[in-house]
């Protein structure tokens, strides 16, 4: 079911009363095959979060559809189809008062795990994302990249089949950085599918099967296989490409 | 279903007790009721009834301050901080989010209730065992009903807070809108029961407009005043089952329709 289309999407933003409404996204549409790890890149106010959110059914399209595993998002009648998929959003805000075991508890519950598989789960991923020695301490003691990493352990804690990031290596150290580009390319080596947004060109590049460039709500590129064997090569730069199709639109 | 509903209340409850202002308010509380202790021998007549009423309005009062507080900032930081977009990123319906919220909240309004009215008890009975002769009257089933209805009361007042978190995009709007539902409930029948008599006894005081409007808004904002049993508490007065059940009834029934359209509302409702 982790297979993301989107076809002719369109969503405005309405600022408030008497205020123009704004467009995030204007007739975007892609394709995220099963299996793969796909990044979204482009500058700030592109639309990159507006999408993810649509996703997620947290905010509706003006126009347009989204489908997971063939399965439209915005007619479902319940949340079901989020029982196979992990989201982390951009700077996550975490419950303040709980400790970080208490929250990933929370998380396993909601997704109807069973305690021994929630306690399993939650040693195995704070290990791989070397928070477990936080595990005890309340929520509002953490430093951003701490929230950042147990934003991540919720996400993954139930083992999702479709992982959603946005900006995940916002706030990371270098060490964080990595342990987020190894977390992938482990969720991808595991068939696992991975959408995620990101403003370190680098990473995307080093991480993702597919990537498309968005700009004012747009798509203006989009690179597949051969395109990014180029990047590796360093025959080509995704920066080089992001400035000119970025200008481009400009 | 019932098991993420059970986790959201869970964790609601936990971050409300967790909250400092709940310190404040436990503080303000016990307060009142060793003031009640210290000050009980002042009193020269009625002192059973004094310290019932007293007891039974500082329950109350710390009730009032942890809805409005407490259970407001609860609900509008979910949505002002975003936390919301991760709850409701895990299999939660939008309904179950407002029941898992709701019963979040009474839970935390319950198990304050429940702690401090071992401490009110135990000043109810130090007083009752200094001055026996005051307190003839006094019941205890009918002091701890006065209590259940104090806390269905603050039940109302959650599933109100709950309704107006829904509909608006401020925690301050919700606070303005619950603390006026409040007020006019327990105020308007008190209003229109004088209205009526003055009309009764050839006195015009309002223009017929106007009391039309008023019992228009008495049958849309619910009557806390039915709720409060702190007179016949004070003076023993045996009360009415048929009465009780009426008002439980009348409690409970607003609250489911507050949560559904609350549910309904939410389920329109983008966060961005």
């Amino acid at each position: 079911m982790s297979e993301i289309v989107i076809d002719s999407l369109y969503k405005k933003h309405k600022p408030g009363l008497f205020k123009k409404p704004i467009e995030a996204v204007s007739g975007l549409s892609l394709k995220v095959p099963k299996g793969t790890v796909y990044g979204l890149v482009g500058p700030n106010g592109a639309g990159k979060s507006t999408t993810i959110r649509m996703l997620l059914n947290l905010i509706r399209p003006d126009k347009g559809e989204v489908r997971i595993g063939n399965k439209s998002v915005s007619a479902a009648a319940n949340a079901d189809f989020l029982q196979a998929v992990g989201y982390l959003p951009e700077n996550p805000y975490l419950y303040d008062h709980l400790t970080l075991r208490e929250l990933l508890r929370f998380a396993g519950r909601a997704c109807g795990m069973t305690a021994d598989q929630i306690t399993a789960r939650i040693e195995v991923l704070t290990r791989q994302t070397g928070i477990a020695y936080a595990l005890k301490r309340r929520l509002h003691t953490f430093s951003k990249g701490m929230r950042q990493r147990a934003g991540l352990c919720f996400a993954l804690l139930h083992d999702p089949e479709l992982v959603i990031l946005d900006e995940p290596m916002s706030g990371l150290d270098p060490l964080g950085r990595k342990m987020v580009c190894d977390l992938i390319l482990d969720l991808k080596q595991q068939g696992k599918t991975v959408f995620f947004c990101s403003h370190i060109l680098s990473d995307t590049e080093r991480l993702c099967d597919k990537i498309a460039i968005l700009d004012q709500g747009r798509l203006v590129r989009e690179f597949e296989t051969a395109d990014l064997r180029a990047f590796r090569a360093d025959e080509r730069s995704l920066e080089d490409e992001f400035v000119a199709a970025v200008g481009e639109v400009h | 279903m019932l098991q993420r509903v059970w986790a959201l209340a869970l964790v609601t409850c936990k971050e409300g007790i967790r909250d400092r202002s709940m310190f404040g308010i436990l503080l303000f509380a016990l307060f009142v009721l060793g003031l009640n202790v210290a000050v009980a021998g002042f009193f020269m007549r009625d002192l059973g009834k004094v310290t019932v009423d007293m007891n039974l309005a500082a329950l109350s009062f710390a009730g009032l301050l942890l809805v409005f507080f407490i259970c407001i900032n609860l609900m509008a930081k979910d949505i002002d901080k975003k936390t919301i977009q991760l709850v409701l990123s895990k299999p939660f319906s939008r309904g179950e989010y407002i029941f898992g919220k709701y019963f979040g909240l009474v839970l935390l309004v319950l198990s304050t209730l429940a702690l401090l009215l071992i401490f009110s008890s135990a000043t109810v009975a130090g007083v009752h065992a200094m001055y026996p002769t005051y307190f003839e009257g006094f019941s205890w089933s009918i002091f701890f009903l006065a209590v259940a209805f104090i806390a269905l009361q603050l039940a109302l007042l959650c599933a109100i807070v709950v309704f107006f978190s829904a509909i608006t995009t401020s925690s301050f709007i919700t606070l303005i809108f619950s603390m006026a539902s409040y007020l006019v409930g327990v105020t308007l029948e008190e209003v229109l029961f004088y209205l009526k008599s003055q009309a009764a006894a050839g006195e015009v005081v309002a223009s017929e407009s106007l009391r039309s409007v008023l019992e228009v808004v008495a049958w849309l904002v619910p009557n806390f005043a039915a709720f409060d049993l702190k007179v016949e508490a004070a003076h023993g007065l045996a009360l009415e089952s048929v009465r009780l059940l009426t008002v439980a009834g009348y409690g409970f029934g607003y609250i489911l329709l507050l949560l559904w359209l609350a549910t309904l509302i939410f389920r329109r409702r983008e966060f961005n």
